[in-house]
């Protein structure tokens, strides 16, 4: 099953999109360059009934809206194995309260994603909502925000809809539209103590930001999980022989060699560091950098339409083509098709073919970096979202 | 930088091809209170619901306040002299007026009101536009309505026993019959059983062709035609699909709609198809090859076997990257144009390529930087419009 939805475009059009995109520098159709995303244009706070919302709109048209809701569940006690949480304050009874095991669920979130016209248990709206999810939850610290005390926590819902007709493939409008929803989300302020019953802060203003903002420091330091500063996002990257695109639209999808979804979150930033200063001994790359210290935390492959694509006609084999061609001889033809067959693997210039074979691991190793590196896209993508008004 | 986020825009009443025109006397009719211009005597159309809020009321007050007041009255003195607004944005099933001295027009229809008073109702989703007395409906977009003899550009989606399916972006496929096309070599012959046999070898699925429209269903289905050695299938270039005639900006009925460009930067002469249905296809152009045989033989027959040989292949020839970037540029120009709402012609490309190629020599990056999205684009519509 791909997780693209199959587009129709001549075998000529595949043939002159891959010859322009494999030239260097690359030449897009619309003429971005490699790195550049489509302009957009976003804001949030657009649904008064959400906890936090964001709406982005794509200059071709394309738009989504993402809100998210939270309510207050009873967490359910475990009684398979003996309470984490009890032996925990068994052991840490010298410490802080501050110090209690703070746990997370990943029941705790709920994401539906929605795209018109396609069924939502569609095997790419699942692939789609299943890419968004891991990546919001991969690092575990995420439902750790979600904690209220021992018996109750928050039950985050997360709403994701495509307005418009899926005209490229969403990933990367999803992803950010659902980064900046969640920057602008704000849970009620608790006033109760302890395992109390929760008790909150009618005062909306006093509402404290799922994700602290770093001005807010204060707040912070009674924050559960200082670790990750920001929600991640997820960007889409594909390779057309050497050359890596990033934010491909759907006709440079169709001739992508690979396409992978890379998910980069991040952790505290530097300037932070009093917070987490003790290593994180994490089998995942670090990279410290100076604005965002970025952590990759999900790679995923997706199935590029290309694979699906009829192979281009070389004229050699075409029994249409020529001044002579007719129905007259057509025993010429049977010749010249079977020839065809043998030749099916040689590539023809000017004649697409669908890739074969598996991606280069070279290839794959450079897209993930060209994502992470200082002062590369994730990075520039971050800073970006960081000038979106959260009101 | 590779990423641009801009903030919402503020609401946008109509496009701004209609607001060039009407800027000014809103402007005075503000000063004036509504007295708007001749047609509208005292005594006129007085509106429900209040279609009528200003355009440039609404700018100011924002968005969010303009939809509240769609639903306040007007006070009873300005009502008498109301008019039907120059541009106000209707949806179906709208009021637009009861007065009887208007005459309904597209998109629109009659419905009774309260005792034997007719309204005329918007059925679209347009604005209101009036000639005299005749009020209609323009639609914001629209499907393509085919006419006979527009040139088209459409994808094949279906090959059946005897026709192909083609998708022109009109409400229904468009039909390409087997014996509405020409035969490699220019052969003149009845179609057999052995052409629908190998119908696939001709147009395949996703085969772009461009045609003629040869005929009209009475249900508003087209019949295609490609026999001329202008038609056929399309290679060496890049499709784009933007709003064709109907709708707001787009491609318009005109003079030409296939010309080839003789393009900047050492890219050679490109050719340039506007379908009438908005499809777009961009190439560059290739002279026919004549083989060595052929050369000497005059005549007409000959030069028309030359051509269609070429007709049914799926080989792009050699294209040269200087020429791959100038046909980015003039799909960034078609783009742009689009994205701020103006006309799509021989014309306006001409000027808007030749506006991107200046623009890209003050750019940063170069005679090299065939980026035309986001603010460039605007710079350009705006240099357009300035002229």
């Amino acid at each position: 099953m791909a997780s693209t939805q199959h587009v129709l475009l001549s075998p000529a059009e595949l043939a002159y999109l891959h010859a322009s995109l494999s030239l260097t520098p690359p030449i897009r159709p619309d003429g971005r360059s490699p790195t550049q995303f489509r302009p957009l244009v976003a804001e949030t706070g657009i649904l008064p009934g959400t906890n936090g919302s964001a709406r982005i709109c794509f200059a071709d048209g394309t738009e989504a809206i993402v809100g998210v809701k939270a309510e207050v569940e009873r967490t359910r006690t475990r009684h398979d194995f003996p309470s984490l949480d009890e032996s925990a304050e068994d052991d840490d009874d010298l410490d802080d309260n501050q110090n209690e095991v703070i746990k997370g669920d990943n029941d705790w979130v709920e994401m539906t994603v929605e795209i018109p016209g396609y069924r939502d248990d569609d095997a790419g709206t699942v692939f789609l909502s299943a890419m968004l999810s891991e990546a919001l939850l991969a690092d575990g610290e995420f439902t750790k925000r979600l904690w209220i005390n021992q018996r109750f926590h928050w039950k985050l819902y997360l709403d994701i809809l495509l307005i418009s007709p899926p005209l490229s493939y969403p990933l990367p409008l999803l992803s950010l539209t659902t980064h900046l929803a969640l920057l602008a989300a704000r849970l009620p302020r608790l006033k109760s103590e302890g395992d109390e019953d929760p008790l909150f802060d009618d005062d909306w203003a006093a509402a404290p930001y799922l994700y602290p903002r770093p001005s807010e420091k204060g707040s912070k330091a009674t924050a559960p999980a200082p670790a990750a500063a920001r929600p991640p996002v997820t960007l889409l990257v594909m390779a057309v022989g050497n050359n890596i695109i990033f934010d491909p639209s759907k006709e440079e999808l169709a001739v992508a060699d690979v396409a992978l979804a890379v998910s980069v979150g991040e952790s505290s930033s530097s300037t932070t560091s009093t917070t987490s200063s003790k290593p994180t001994a994490m089998d995942i790359d670090t990279e410290e950098t100076k604005g965002h210290n970025l952590r990759l935390l999900s790679v995923r492959t997706i199935d590029p339409p290309s694979r699906l694509t009829p192979p281009g006609i070389p004229n050699a084999s075409n029994s249409a083509y020529g001044a002579n061609a007719g129905a007259k001889d057509a025993e010429k033809k049977k010749q010249q098709q079977e020839q065809a067959r043998t030749a099916e693997s040689e590539a023809v210039e000017g004649v697409w073919k669908a890739p074969r074979g598996g991606a280069k691991t070279l290839v794959m190793a450079t897209m993930v970096q060209k994502v992470l590196e200082k002062g590369g896209v994730a990075d520039e993508v971050l800073d970006a979202l960081d000038g979106v008004d959260l009101n | 930088m590779p990423i641009t986020i801009l903030p919402p825009k503020a609401f946008r009443d109509q496009p701004p091809r209609h607001s060039l025109n009407h800027d000014s006397d809103d402007v005075m009719s503000d000063a004036t209170s509504d007295s708007e211009d001749s047609d509208s005597q005292p005594g006129g159309v007085s509106l429900d619901g209040g279609a009528t809020i200003h355009p440039r009321k609404r700018h100011r007050s924002g968005a969010g306040a303009a939809a509240s007041s769609t639903f306040t009255k007007r006070p009873k003195t300005n009502a008498a002299i109301n008019s039907i607004p120059r541009s106000a944005i209707v949806t179906p099933g709208e009021r637009i007026t009861t007065d009887p001295q208007w005459m309904r027009g597209h998109g629109t229809y009659l419905s009774s009101a309260s005792l034997g008073e007719q309204a005329i109702t918007s059925s679209l989703a347009g604005i209101v536009t009036r000639t005299n007395k005749l009020l209609s409906v323009r639609p914001l977009r629209a499907r393509y309505t085919p006419e006979v003899g527009d040139l088209v550009v459409g994808r094949i989606v279906e090959v059946q026993a005897k026709r192909w399916r083609v998708d022109v972006g009109s409400t229904q496929l468009a039909a390409l019959p087997l014996s509405a096309i020409n035969l490699p070599g220019g052969i003149l012959r009845k179609r057999t059983e052995t052409d629908e046999l190998q119908i696939r070898t001709f147009f395949a699925e996703g085969d772009l062709v461009v045609a003629e429209v040869q005929q009209l269903f009475q249900d508003g289905g087209a019949v295609l035609h490609t026999r001329s050695l202008k038609y056929g299938k399309l290679r060496n270039g890049v499709f784009m699909a933007v709003s064709g005639t109907g709708g707001g900006g787009g491609v318009v009925r005109s003079r030409r709609q296939v010309w080839t460009l003789e393009s900047a930067n050492n890219g050679g002469p490109i050719d340039v198809i506007l379908g009438v249905n908005g499809y777009v296809w961009i190439s560059k152009h290739v002279e026919p090859v004549v083989p060595e045989e052929a050369k000497g033989q005059t005549g007409i027959t000959n030069l028309e076997e030359v051509v269609s040989a070429t007709m049914y292949s799926s080989q792009n020839d050699r294209i040269e990257p200087e020429t791959m970037r100038e046909i980015a540029r003039i799909r960034g120009v078609v783009t742009a144009l689009v994205e701020n709402g103006l006309r799509v012609d021989e014309d306006m490309v001409t000027k808007g390529y030749n506006e991107a190629v200046e623009l890209a020599l003050v750019s940063a990056d170069g005679p090299e930087d065939v980026y035309l999205g986001g603010e460039r684009g605007e710079q350009l519509a705006a240099a357009l419009t300035a002229v």
